[in-house]
């Protein structure tokens, strides 16, 4: 009798024990805000459903402004105290997966059926380093979309459809530059707004950042091309091209002297509440060609450190599911399926802005892609100023080899 | 001093040594020595190479742009800032009316925090919507916007004019309290002697308060050297390096490209450069000490 009582009693105790411990599980998740879109908000019901299906776990959300992300997760990751999960731009994914910060979700993924075709395969592409897959997609968007003030390009008689083509957007620039306006909002401050949009130009010109042994390739003659036609451009472009950012063109953009900004979809909210009357392409290759644009957009990464890597696979694999992901995110969703409906809900043109998403192509996937881009934002000031554009990607692409 | 007393007294010092030692000397020799390996968040196990980093940094275009930066930018900021500040003392020093709300007035722009500052001043460089090329234009200087931030001949100066804006009245302080402690008599006998207001300034006054001057032109060598906030928001040390100074290059080397081992690099320099302003303020302060007469 006493020994069922004993054992009774630790059965008991156990299973306390091993409630307390799951209900005890808190999930530390980490997200930026890029807009003041109420993202915050709405995350917090998706968590509130996510932890009325899953009592067992807590999660703790931090919203961190956006310029200051990278500084804090980098510095919590350096001190050893990361969060459980984490959205990463996709160009750290390479650097932090080399780190040893993050976990490879292959296997995870495999097993709960998450396939790169679910996705948007640029972003998926962009979560793949040495093999694994450090991150699910989780927001997407495009560099650039060439968005219009209609009222400029009917005073000077452009057609909109022109600016698909080099050709057809520098005479249109020309045309509207004068009186106090602008033809085109192309900006070069250090900044990965001018990185990527300068690239989405390299790309529909045939050309690459790197070439596919890892070697830069923008040295060589699409790019060169390219970077020539952007200098040229910049003669119709804004004063102060070196300091301006895609925020002082949309500026000048929404106080009508600017007639073309480039942007990705996540401009459509601003341009809905202002009185502009706007359209837009997706975005400008020589003729014959399609644009190609380049994709920007975060990845769900689950850290090493951390505890509890079900829970936290568990949470993710929720932020990505078709009914949840359109909720949760200020971008466009990552999972196709979910793509579709809030596009047609939230942004003009939707499926102009799939096809523009489908042909995108990633930045370069290189765990040295910061020092890459710096390089890259030194040559893009460069040709900006008015130096040689083949001298100056020359001497780019002996320092990006020289990284290697 | 008895035995006991000795313990005592560093027993009432030892919290503060301690918070000195680990939050200040740790982090400096934690630089020192992290320079001298190769350490990336991609590389996390670090690499022991001696002066590899130094050699590669001194060989580098960089490092002459940003040593040369960063002279003219401490130089500049420091003579104009000292200047504009010991002149503005004497104006506000000669019992004009309603002087205390100018001193408020003046005061302004070093109450702002440095991210404010930097904001409203690129507000108003702003090429097409800025207020100084629009006085500019309206008094006929230019015809169309100067984008002086996107220059990189014009942006370092009016970089260095905003931070003289913000840390002028800084200087003023620092004057003006000096001014008002010279000793009144030996200025009513250069007076009674003939001097005028120049040379009563220069052979009376300035005399007077040298220990102060030079004291304050060591403290804004320091400020200046060590300065981030408005040259990061302003240019972020653009266009084409043209305003990269130390402190800037450091956050960018470290935290935008996860490069500890060259940041520390940089930051030891930047070490070297700060001890030299260090011992210059030691050596003014212990002679200004020497030269100040036994009450």
């Amino acid at each position: 009798m006493k020994f069922f009582k004993h054992t009774a009693i630790a059965a008991g105790l156990l299973l306390s024990t091993s409630m307390a411990y799951a209900q005890d599980v808190t999930l530390q998740f980490w997200d930026n805000q890029q807009t003041e879109s109420g993202l915050s908000g709405f995350q917090k019901a998706a968590v509130d459903r996510f932890m009325a299906e899953n009592p067992s776990i807590k999660i703790e959300v931090t919203t961190v402004p956006y310029p200051e992300y990278q500084q804090r997760l980098l510095t919590a990751v350096q001190g050893g105290n990361p969060p459980d999960i984490a959205t990463l731009d996709q160009i750290w994914v390479g650097a932090f997966a080399q780190a040893g910060a993050v976990e490879d979700l292959t296997e995870e993924a495999k097993a709960a059926g998450l396939t790169r075709d679910q996705f948007f395969g640029g972003a998926w592409d962009s979560a793949v380093f040495n093999g694994g897959l450090y991150g699910i997609p989780f927001n997407v968007d495009v560099w650039q979309f060439s968005f219009y003030n209609k009222a400029l390009l009917d005073a000077a008689g452009v057609d909109p459809e022109s600016l698909k083509t080099f050709d057809g957007l520098k005479q249109a620039a020309e045309k509207m530059t004068g009186d106090g306006k602008f033809g085109v909002g192309l900006f070069g401050h250090k900044g990965e707004d001018t990185v990527v949009v300068v690239n989405s130009f390299i790309f529909s010109n045939g050309g690459k950042v790197l070439a596919e042994d890892g070697s830069c390739a923008l040295d060589e003659a699409p790019a060169v091309e390219a970077l020539s036609y952007l200098q040229d451009l910049s003669k119709f472009a804004p004063e102060g091209i070196l300091n301006a950012s895609s925020g002082d063109m949309r500026e000048l953009f929404l106080n009508g002297s600017l007639a073309i900004e480039f942007w990705p979809a996540l401009e459509q909210p601003t341009l809905q509440k202002s009185n502009i009357d706007w359209g837009f392409v997706n975005g400008t290759a020589p003729e014959g060609k399609t644009a190609i644009g380049t994709y920007g957009g975060w990845n769900l990464a689950v850290f090493q450190s951390s505890k509890n890597k079900e829970a936290a696979w568990k949470f993710v694999e929720f932020l990505v599911r078709e009914d949840v992901n359109g909720d949760v995110v200020d971008l466009l969703p990552a999972n196709k399926a979910a793509a579709g409906p809030f596009l047609a809900k939230n942004r003009d043109g939707a499926d102009r802005i799939m096809s523009h998403l489908d042909n995108a192509a990633p930045r370069p996937l290189s765990a040295r892609y910061l020092e890459i881009a710096d390089l890259q934002m030194r040559l893009y000031q460069d040709v900006f100023s008015g130096k040689d554009v083949a001298s100056s990607a020359a001497e780019a692409c002996k320092a990006i080899d020289a990284l290697n | 001093m008895t035995h006991k007393d000795r313990w005592l007294l560093w027993l009432f010092l030892a919290p503060t040594l301690l918070l000195i030692a680990v939050f200040l000397y740790y982090p400096m020799i934690g630089t020192v020595f992290e320079s001298f390996r190769d350490t990336s968040f991609i590389n996390p196990t670090p690499r022991f190479v001696g002066f590899e980093i130094y050699e590669k940094i001194l060989a580098s275009r960089d490092f002459h742009e940003i040593l040369r930066n960063s002279i003219i930018w401490t130089l500049g900021v420091v003579i104009l800032q000292n200047l504009l500040g010991f002149a503005a003392a004497v104006l506000l020093n000669q019992g004009l009316p309603m002087q205390g709300v100018l001193r408020a007035v003046v005061l302004m722009p070093f109450i702002l925090p440095g991210v404010v500052t930097a904001i409203l001043w690129r507000f108003m460089y702003d090429p097409q919507l800025g207020l100084i090329n629009s006085l500019m234009m309206r008094f006929g200087f230019f015809e169309d916007g100067a984008a002086w931030l996107a220059s990189s001949s014009t942006a370092m100066a009016a970089v260095i004019f905003v931070a003289i804006w913000k840390g002028f009245p800084f200087s003023m302080l620092i004057y003006l309290a000096a001014l008002q402690n010279v000793d009144q008599s030996q200025v009513e006998a250069a007076t009674l002697d003939g001097a005028g207001p120049v040379r009563r300034l220069f052979d009376v006054t300035i005399p007077a308060i040298k220990d102060v001057i030079l004291v304050n032109i060591v403290l804004t060598l320091i400020l200046t050297f060590n300065y981030f906030d408005i040259v990061w928001v302003l240019t972020r040390g653009g266009p084409q390096n043209a305003t990269h100074i130390f402190p800037t290059k450091i956050f960018e080397t470290g935290f935008g490209q996860f490069r500890f081992g060259e940041a520390a690099t940089y930051g030891v320099f930047s070490i070297i450069v700060l001890a030299i302003f260090v011992a210059l303020y030691v050596i003014v302060q212990k002679s200004a000490s020497n030269r100040r007469p036994v009450a």
